[in-house]
């Protein structure tokens, strides 16, 4: 009889942390402070101040972890919803994709290379450009580590949506189909949110190729991983 | 009853999700059981076998606590220490470099396709005014 009870409380304990952090944000709007950092930070803490491990927590956590899979499968309604922009920048977005997805994997693996990282956390990075729960079963399949992964997600999504703008001005990238995909391919849902900022032609094309990088990037991930024979 | 029907829908989605990972399992396929729920939904979708209204609440109500989604799985970094280490920072380095590499490459790319269509548009309408001067 313990054990339900235990999973429900972690069950209810998260969701009271996250939608406090979520008021939080909502009064200061601090990049650093988005609810998914805080939140993770709030549970970590726990964990350490109760001394309880992370394969207890994970009673409770599975069950939102499990919710993960049907949240990938819900990406296929705003993309039905924007179907007919798609269809009409088809060609732009495809090849921004495609530019993006290569340049993404290959450039992580490359550096990871070039500084000597070990091969399970190269794996861990490659995906780092896709949405979390698509490249956690990248990473899982590839032979990396899946809570490195989300990590490597979270740290580009912070830092296409801080440095982005910035860098965009700078090369030049001025068209909101051009800012959207880039902030889509580049940093996922984060950079989707972002993509708010810029009005809704950016919003679709950024979650658009969001969703694209993550299913080109489940088959083309182990096609790269092959081809430098990490 | 929205309540009711927004768990119905999530049901719905997550069977999608179980035959994406049943056709994953079965033909042994490198894609993640959950994408392929994506796709044979937006098939779905697209073929009008699967009415919108059956998922539309469900999956509104998901991707809206999206970011709750993953922090059981974030909170995972707490067995992996080194992370805050000197070593980690190198891979935060390199994960940052990364992404500003792969944002200029994919803005750039789009943004050249997309002003090549519209040269060409902008061709074609040149030479149907012409052919209508003519």
């Amino acid at each position: 009889m313990q054990q339900p009870f235990i999973a429900i409380l972690i069950i209810l304990l998260t969701i009271a942390a996250y939608l406090a952090m979520v008021k939080v944000y909502q009064r200061f709007t601090y990049p650093i402070l988005i609810p998914v950092l805080t939140t993770t930070v709030i549970v970590i803490l726990g964990l350490l101040a109760f001394h309880i491990s992370y394969s207890d927590y994970m009673v409770g956590g599975k069950w939102i972890n499990a919710l993960l899979g049907p949240a990938v499968v819900a990406l296929a309604y705003p993309l039905y919803n924007q179907r007919h922009i798609i269809m009409k920048y088809s060609f732009p977005i495809i090849g921004g994709v495609f530019a993006g997805l290569f340049t993404g994997m290959i450039s992580g693996l490359l550096f990871a290379e070039v500084f000597g990282i070990k091969r399970d956390l190269i794996l861990s990075i490659l995906p780092k450009s896709i949405t979390t729960p698509v490249a956690i079963q990248i990473a899982a399949g590839l032979g990396g580590v899946p809570s490195m992964t989300v990590v490597f997600v979270m740290i580009a999504g912070f830092s296409g949506v801080i440095l982005g703008p910035r860098i965009m001005k700078w090369v030049r990238i001025r068209s909101h189909l051009g800012k959207g995909i880039a902030f889509g391919s580049a940093s996922h849902a984060l950079g989707t949110s972002k993509a708010f900022e810029y009005g809704e032609l950016t919003v679709s094309m950024s979650s658009v190729s969001m969703t694209l990088c993550a299913l080109l990037g489940s088959v083309f991930g182990p096609v790269v991983v092959w081809i430098f024979q990490v | 009853m929205k309540a009711i029907r927004i768990i119905l829908q999530i049901v719905i989605l997550s069977a999608f999700s179980m035959l994406g990972e049943a056709v994953h399992h079965f033909f042994h396929l490198p894609i993640p059981g959950s994408i392929i729920g994506l796709i044979l939904l937006l098939t779905g979708l697209s073929f009008k076998m699967v009415p919108v209204k059956l998922i539309e609440d469900g999956a509104g109500f998901l991707l809206s606590f999206l970011p709750l989604l993953f922090i059981p799985a974030m909170a995972g970094v707490i067995n992996y220490p080194s992370l805050f280490s000197g070593n980690g920072a190198l891979l935060m380095l390199i994960v940052v470099l990364s992404t500003i590499v792969t944002m200029v490459a994919a803005g750039i790319a789009s943004q050249w396709l997309e002003q090549k269509a519209a040269k060409r548009k902008e061709k074609k309408k040149c030479n149907s005014h012409l052919s209508q001067s003519l």
